[in-house]
């Protein structure tokens, strides 16, 4: 079984290659090409994390492999899946989530963050793949997932604020997670074989690497964006520049999760991004701010390209997709998100620090790297 | 904040949340304590607080100038500077050393402490140095007990600062008050928590009466 994955792989790369395509194949054919929604797509992530010159550490970070599966619908059309000789209707993808938080205040609604959006998303992705099935319109692919991540995020800042009931241990709590000027960032991917779906509220940011070139898939909820700042003065809040913009002089980001002294101004809302992989995506990297505010988003990507290719070279035959890995960091992505934690704390970040890459590039058994 | 008119009615300061009533009892404590002589580029502020506790429990709290993280947000630890003559009492001149949590347009604040009237129920402090944008801060808080129309505490806390270059009164008070506003309410909390607790601990101590 693994020798036949392995050559229905370099079948389906090399038909791509003297096709041209820049896309990955996403038909189902005679010969034993296999549908991009139905190749495994093997978790390789690596994740550093450090407090910096900070006092305290307020970042967390989670990756979940294979944390559920992935209605095939949230993907693609229906009349496009019909065309694929897919079932619609049953077919799900495994998918893996990545997330940073970047606490402030405290690091109770980070750390919360962590533990119970994965929880949440699973929940959610379970209960909506029982209704897809009797979904016969075609309703926007994107409009679900933003519907599913505004729904868990704000499930999640009304756990945070006592305003929903949660479970510790075995019992109901309704006592809020953290004193109401604790607060998060909430950056999340959820990676499969097909798409890379983000969801973004704060300043924490996603940058995908395609063709050596940066991707933004979130854009940071700074007070003095503008529609950002229009949001907040419709509802009679105010944006101050206070040592940089900030909502009522305070608050540096204009949405988070927990916060509810500054609400209705500081909102958990997530902007979604949608992107369907292709092939010449490199990697994808989640950070905070720590990161951002001293590397660009191109310095980045070409570091932890760079990484990574380096890692391979030095290190001979590669890991295959075809590999029953463990689901543990792969070195040469934690190589590259521990180089970028350290460029950063080079070049004199002062706030905490977190990095999460995620190679996209699949690796062929014995296949050497130019 | 105007001068009021000798001898004309009180009018209740925008914003401030009390009724007439309230603030026709308050009017001899506002007077004393919380107006201030103004300057060119600096701006004021009055804000009030009920709390349904006795006024000796708030009190309590809020004269601790060696530990205001108990009823104030945004601390992360507060150190009073060693003073030899003084050791641990509270008098005025002492110095704290504030340090602020993450994520604000502040890092540590030094605290003067300028009053501590136990019999009044007066405490007033200023900002001597830190790094953050208030310059010149001064503040006073006052305890009250209100009797009309029903008994209840109410906190009155004010401040005097300068309003930083490039920014309005505007803005300087709303960063302020929403600070403010905020811990009031945590010192409401705190307040009312240690009341209940309190008469928790009373009733429990008065039961064992009836057996005898």
């Amino acid at each position: 079984m693994a020798a036949a994955m392995c050559v229905d792989d370099e079948a389906a790369s090399a038909a791509a290659e003297s096709a041209g395509v820049d896309k990955l194949d996403l038909g189902a054919a005679a010969g034993g090409k296999r549908s991009v929604y139905l190749m495994d797509c093997a978790p390789v992530w690596g994740c550093a994390s450090t407090r910096g010159r900070s006092a305290e550490m307020e970042d967390a970070c989670a990756a979940a492999p294979r944390f559920a599966d992935v209605p095939v619908r949230l993907l693609a059309s229906r009349r496009d899946l019909d065309g694929l000789g897919l079932d619609a209707g049953a077919l799900r993808l495994p998918a893996h989530l990545f997330g940073v938080f970047d606490g402030h205040g405290g690091a109770e609604v980070a750390n919360y963050c962590r533990e119970r959006l994965q929880v949440l998303l699973r929940q959610e992705l379970r209960l909506l793949g029982e209704d897809l099935g009797q979904i016969s319109c075609d309703v926007d692919m994107k409009e679900h997932w933003d519907e599913l991540f505004t729904g868990c995020f704000q499930r999640l800042d009304d756990e945070v604020s006592g305003q929903a009931s949660r479970l510790v241990g075995a019992v109901q709590e309704s006592r809020p997670v953290a004193a109401e000027n604790v607060g998060s960032t909430a950056v999340v991917a959820v990676v499969c074989s097909s798409h890379v779906v983000v969801a973004n509220c704060g300043d924490s940011r996603a940058v995908l690497c395609r063709g050596k070139e940066p991707v933004e898939l979130s854009i940071d909820h700074k007070p003095d964006r503008k529609d950002e700042r229009a949001r907040i003065e419709a509802l009679g809040g105010k944006v101050i520049q206070w040592n940089g913009y900030r909502v009522s002089g305070i608050l540096a980001m204009s949405r988070s999760i927990g916060d509810r002294y500054l609400k209705p101004f500081v909102i958990p809302k997530p902007e979604v991004t949608v992107v369907p992989r292709a092939k010449d995506d490199d990697c994808l990297i989640l950070a905070s701010d720590g990161l951002w505010d001293v590397v660009s988003n191109e310095e980045a990507c070409k570091a932890a390209r760079r990484q990574i290719q380096l890692w391979h070279k030095n290190n001979g035959v590669t890991s295959s997709l075809c590999d029953e890995g463990d689901e543990s960091n792969d070195p040469a992505a934690q190589a590259a998100a521990d180089y970028l934690m350290r460029l950063a704390l080079k070049k004199g970040t002062e706030d905490n620090i977190t990095v999460i890459v995620v190679d996209l590039k699949p690796r062929k058994k014995a296949k050497s790297n130019s | 904040m105007d001068q009021q008119g000798a001898g004309g009615d009180a009018e209740v300061p925008a914003g401030l949340g009390l009724t007439a009533a309230e603030y026709e009892q308050l009017r001899s404590t506002v007077d004393a304590h919380h107006r201030y002589a103004v300057g060119e580029g600096q701006c004021s502020s009055l804000l009030a607080q009920r709390i349904h506790a006795p006024p000796e429990a708030v009190w309590a709290v809020v004269r601790r100038f060696d530990c205001p993280q108990v009823y104030k947000h945004f601390i992360r630890s507060c150190a009073l500077r060693p003073d030899p003559e003084a050791g641990d009492a509270l008098c005025p001149g002492r110095l704290r050393e504030v340090s602020v949590i993450s994520g604000l347009p502040a890092s540590t604040s030094t605290e003067r402490l300028d009053l501590l009237d136990d019999a009044a129920r007066v405490f007033g402090f200023s900002i001597t140095g830190g790094e953050h944008r208030l310059r010149n801060y001064r503040s006073v808080t006052t305890v009250s007990e209100l009797a009309d129309p029903a008994i209840c505490t109410v906190v009155l806390e004010s401040y005097v600062v300068d309003v930083p270059d490039g920014n309005t009164e505007d803005d300087t008070r709303l960063f302020a008050d929403t600070v403010i506003r905020l811990n009031l309410q945590k010192l409401k909390s705190v307040a009312e928590a240690n009341a209940a607790e309190a008469a928790a601990t009373t009733n429990s101590v008065l039961l064992p009466r009836p057996a005898e």
